[in-house]
């Protein structure tokens, strides 16, 4: 291609099919003018005729015709705001993952489901029928997650953003509720109270019927070994509890000690449920097990929570004096 | 990737620019031009901008009200000439007085001394 004039003429070509169709001629028309005019301007200012290089010198400056065709345009419209950007590839991915973890481990393991190509049994055969069904398929996942925002883009447009911000809720999470500390801490002391004497309860409660004696019965390497343990945890539960019944809101260094002792009872329970009987008979042993493990779910989840309200309080910085 | 102490402050003289670029334009088309006449007093009065920002800036402002245009033929190919609509010297207007206002402010605060 010798005539920079043809050059110019496919640079054109090239921005204005990236444009609304009603605008290309007319856009067409004007850039190629303005560049031939350019390039005769370009041509005087060297004092040499317009050739190739030149012309390419000058449409490389101009800018690629995608990005030149996007000038052309009116601003467009944000589908994902940078703010939701993370939280969004984290749902799509995350989504696309869950499905992957679920589909892949059955299909490498499970039935084959066809016997029309000999290699279906075999772990790449496999992995192929996988792709082509359940691997491919959960793309669905991330396109549907565009659908909605899309949607919930063009209804916010519709609606127009321009409302100006109101608080939903005051909330003030560090704040207690005095009187729930009050009855926590009288019901947690009765409790406790109650689980150290149980050992004795043949001592203090003797008019029990002996079958109900048997079951309550605890194994005694359990109280020598590993039952004395959570005296400490309770003493500690109080204490901070105590401190923030007196103080009337959590703090960050009351937070921090109960997150010690969330995982303090975690690693408690999951020591009294692993390593051995806790009951002398069985079938109590099992139920209160059983009973242990949901109250390692429900101090894991507390454990969460307190990790999430410590985390999400704004820290003052560290200033160097 | 952190730019360089000259690649920032080309950066940042470039986004300075691009805040004057529409009342730099609308400046100098209060007498009809076509774009590349346009670009030429710009750049004549200090004021250079490049090819690929200014024509498509020329259409966006039109499409916004701004300027009007029409084809004409003088002397050599048909060309489209752009001058200020009736609501473009109306904002134009506008503009200056809070460009005068912000010059000023800025004169103040960058002749401070520390």
């Amino acid at each position: 291609m010798d005539d920079p004039r043809a050059v110019i003429e496919t640079y054109v070509g090239d921005v204005v099919r990236h444009l609304p169709r009603r605008q290309r001629h007319d856009v067409g028309f004007e850039l190629r003018s303005l560049l031939n005019e350019d390039l005769d301007g370009r041509a005087a200012d060297s004092g040499r005729p317009a050739d190739t290089s030149m012309a390419l010198a000058m449409l490389t400056a101009f800018g690629h015709p995608q990005e030149v065709a996007d000038r052309y345009r009116p601003a467009g419209f944000t589908v994902i705001r940078p703010a939701d950007a993370p939280r969004f590839a984290r749902l799509a991915l995350g989504g696309l993952v869950l499905q992957w973890a679920i589909t892949l481990p059955a299909a490498l393991t499970g039935p084959v489901r066809t016997d029309e190509w000999i290699y279906a049994a075999t772990w790449w055969g496999r992995l192929t029928t996988w792709w082509f069904t359940w691997g491919l398929g959960s793309f669905w996942w991330p396109g549907f997650l565009i659908t909605l925002t899309l949607i919930s883009s063009a209804l916010s447009r519709r609606r127009g953003e321009t409302k100006s911000w109101t608080p939903r809720r005051t909330v003030d999470r560090d704040h207690v509720n005095r009187l729930a500390i009050v009855l926590g801490l009288a019901f947690g002391m009765a409790g406790a109270a109650f689980m150290t004497a149980l050992p004795w309860l043949a001592v203090w409660a003797p008019g029990l019927p002996q079958p109900l004696l048997d079951a309550l019965a605890f194994d005694p390497r359990f109280l020598q070994e590993r039952a004395v343990w959570v005296l400490p945890l309770w003493a500690a539960g109080f204490g901070v509890h105590t401190a923030v019944l007196l103080a009337g809101r959590w703090d960050r260094r009351t937070r921090l000690v109960s997150l010690a002792l969330g995982l303090g009872w975690l690693a408690l329970l999951s020591w009294w449920v692993a390593a051995g009987p806790i009951f002398a008979t069985e079938a109590a042993d099992d139920t209160a097990k059983l009973c242990l493990l949901l109250i390692a779910v429900l101090v894991a989840v507390d454990l969460v929570a307190t990790l999430r309200r410590t985390t999400a309080s704004i820290r003052p910085p560290v200033v160097q004096a | 990737m952190v730019e360089g102490p000259v690649g920032q402050t080309v950066k940042l003289e470039q986004d300075l620019r691009k805040g004057v670029l529409v009342l730099a334009v609308l400046s100098q088309l209060r007498t009809q031009q076509y774009g590349y006449s346009l670009r030429q007093a710009l750049a004549e009065r200090g004021m250079p901008i490049e090819e690929g920002t200014l024509y498509p800036l020329l259409r966006r402002l039109e499409s916004q009200g701004l300027l009007a245009s029409q084809w004409q033929v003088d002397e050599g190919p048909p060309r489209r000439y752009y001058q200020l609509s009736t609501h473009g010297a109306e904002v134009y207007r506008e503009l200056t007085g809070a460009w005068q206002s912000l010059t000023s402010v800025m004169n103040r605060l960058v002749d401070e001394e520390g």
